[in-house]
């Protein structure tokens, strides 16, 4: 059995019906009507120990709602989650000591006083004997660079250096699992490639299960080598990143530095555009393949440089989104 | 416990950073505090007595409610305001922490300018207490406890079944106050004054008279019955279902979206 396994799960929230209007706003008042979302139904997928796993998709498609189960925060209607043989929200206690679980819209440090103060009193819930604690914290201290800002108030740090922190408490009591809810919203970019770095890193270490939500790519690309995507509450896609590119990756952008005049009309070639030094062009590489193009290419004039340029996986999850209209 | 006390400890700390807030506000809340005292002592200054309780009589049952209410207010703030908890989603955080969940809670949030309150009803009760000339005895001080400690409780516990209420409805319930200030209110003077619907509401249903009515009479020797010293422990009985009922309550759970 997998260290992380997941067998159809199915979550419901019971809502109340909300119309505009201040009349239907007495009326509701009143009588209330309520819809069922499922946010989740029948998701089912396991975890090794030590993968990273990038969990995707939309708002709204679930990922919150799969997160806090995981964790245990909430009971499913249906279906079997075991971890490390322990089921999350049955063995509450026990559970949560093995897992570390960072969210990046909602802070856990105390806003008042300096995170140095938080960590000791995530050392006493823990349990976390000293020495251990001074390890694990001098550790955390110099790998996310804290040195500087672990004495000042929380209220005054930047969203950056606040999220080290976050990471850094919820790592003290050295969990197996590590769940990120979209860990670098909002940070700058030189904060995002610390804390990206800091997580492989870890997860090469320490072989860290982590499992990842984001909406930034450059966060998957970087860390998950595999993803699931999630959509109106199922799984969609289960696999390895560079596959599911692969799939969706069927344009090219072959930019070809020249000073002569291309003329080319091919199969395959979907546009051609000049720009400054050359021209940039279109390709779909399910009917021409780059070499065949250059090839073309090379034959009627002289090529000073090329660029190839991969599609974005920003474009590509839009196309899966509205592949599978979600 | 280790963990709650430290836990308390860094509350202050942060209160006091904002040092000058926190003096005005413990100041005024002493201010507004001695106002509920003046309108007995004022009422008093009328009448001998209502229905047989003299002045001090009444002050030492106020005392033991504010006592009660107050210790709360500032240990045990965070199921107050536990609606709050729940609509920002800190209460996650509370369940993925490996500790007691209500204990959790409890210092989740806290109000230590509230300890002014604290403070002043100990004055009263001291006062109360030495006006009275009580005819001490061991069993009268072990009354006089018991009515401290059920008054922390059953507050402890209403506030508990206000908190279960957040759950179903995620908003707070503006009806609690009718069991908690409301409450608080009537219970600050002996509830005998009462008539019988509220006597029985008050023993039955929300049984502030065994807090500060039953113990009372036998504490001021208007009642020999020794059972009446003991009566206190019943809320030792009735804060376990409230306990039970929260984590009914916990099990229906949905969070909040993020």
């Amino acid at each position: 059995m997998s260290f992380i396994e997941v067998r159809q799960i199915s979550k419901t929230f019971k809502l109340a019906k909300k119309k505009s209007g201040l009349k239907e706003a007495i009326k509701s008042f009143f009588k209330r009507e309520y819809i069922y979302v499922e946010a989740v139904k029948d998701i089912s997928f396991s975890i090794e120990k030590g993968e990273i796993v990038g969990y995707i998709g939309p708002n709204g498609a679930g990922k919150s709602t799969t997160i806090k189960i995981l964790s245990g925060i909430l009971n499913p209607d249906k279906g079997k989650c075991i971890i490390d043989k322990m089921v999350p929200w049955e063995d509450r206690k026990r559970f949560v000591k093995k897992i570390g679980v960072v969210f990046g819209q909602r802070s856990q440090l105390w806003w008042d006083i300096p995170t140095e103060d938080t960590f000791l009193l995530l050392k006493d819930i823990y349990d976390i004997p000293e020495e251990e604690y001074q390890k694990t914290k001098e550790d955390l201290v110099e790998k996310l660079n804290l040195k500087d800002i672990i004495n000042i108030p929380v209220r005054q740090l930047s969203l950056g250096q606040r999220m080290r922190c976050e990471i850094a408490a919820s790592l003290l009591h050295n969990p197996e699992i590590l769940f990120l809810d979209e860990p670098t919203i909002g940070l700058d970019a030189v904060s995002k490639q610390l804390v990206r770095d800091f997580i492989k890193r870890l997860n090469k270490e320490k072989q860290t299960t982590i499992i990842l939500t984001s909406h930034d790519t450059s966060d998957l690309e970087t860390l998950a080598k595999r993803i699931i995507l999630i959509g109106k509450g199922q799984v969609l896609y289960d696999g390895s990143l560079k596959k599911l590119k692969n799939k969706y990756e069927t344009e090219r952008i072959v930019s070809i530095k020249t000073k002569e005049k291309l003329e080319i009309r091919n199969k395959g070639i979907k546009s051609k555009k000049k720009n400054g030094e050359g021209y940039d062009i279109v390709i779909d590489t399910k009917v021409i393949t780059i070499s065949e193009l250059l090839n073309i290419i090379s034959k009627k004039i002289v090529i000073e440089d090329i660029e190839i340029d991969n599609e974005s996986l920003d474009n590509i999850i839009v196309k899966i989104y509205k592949d599978y209209k979600i | 416990m280790k963990y709650y006390i430290n836990a308390l400890g860094m509350h202050l700390k942060s209160e006091l950073e904002y040092r000058t807030s926190f003096i005005f506000s413990f100041f005024s809340q002493i201010i507004v505090f001695f106002s509920y005292y003046f309108v007995i002592i004022s009422l008093f200054s009328k009448f001998d007595n209502i229905k047989g309780f003299t002045m001090y009589e009444v002050l030492l049952c106020f005392a033991v409610i504010q006592f009660g209410f107050a210790f709360n207010e500032v240990f045990a703030r965070g199921l107050d305001k536990f609606d709050s908890l729940i609509v920002h989603g800190t209460f996650d955080r509370v369940l993925l922490r490996p500790r007691n969940i209500i204990i959790q809670v409890l210092y989740n949030e806290s109000d230590f300018v509230k300890s002014s309150r604290l403070i002043q009803s100990i004055i009263i009760l001291i006062i109360a207490v030495i006006k009275l000339k009580i005819k001490w005895s061991i069993l009268k001080i072990i009354c006089l406890l018991l009515m401290l400690i059920s008054a922390v409780v059953i507050f402890f516990s209403i506030f508990l079944l206000a908190a279960s209420y957040c759950f179903i409805t995620v908003q707070g319930l503006e009806v609690r106050s009718v069991f908690t200030d409301g409450g608080k209110h009537m219970a600050q003077y002996p509830i005998g004054i009462f008539n019988k619907g509220f006597i029985f509401f008050f023993t039955f249903i929300i049984p502030y008279a065994f807090v500060n009515y039953y113990p009372l009479l036998y504490f001021i020797g208007k009642s020999n019955k020794v059972y009446y010293a003991f009566s206190p422990l019943l809320l030792f009985i009735y804060v376990i279902p409230c306990i039970l009922i929260f984590y009914l309550g916990v099990k229906k759970y949905e969070s909040a979206g993020s």
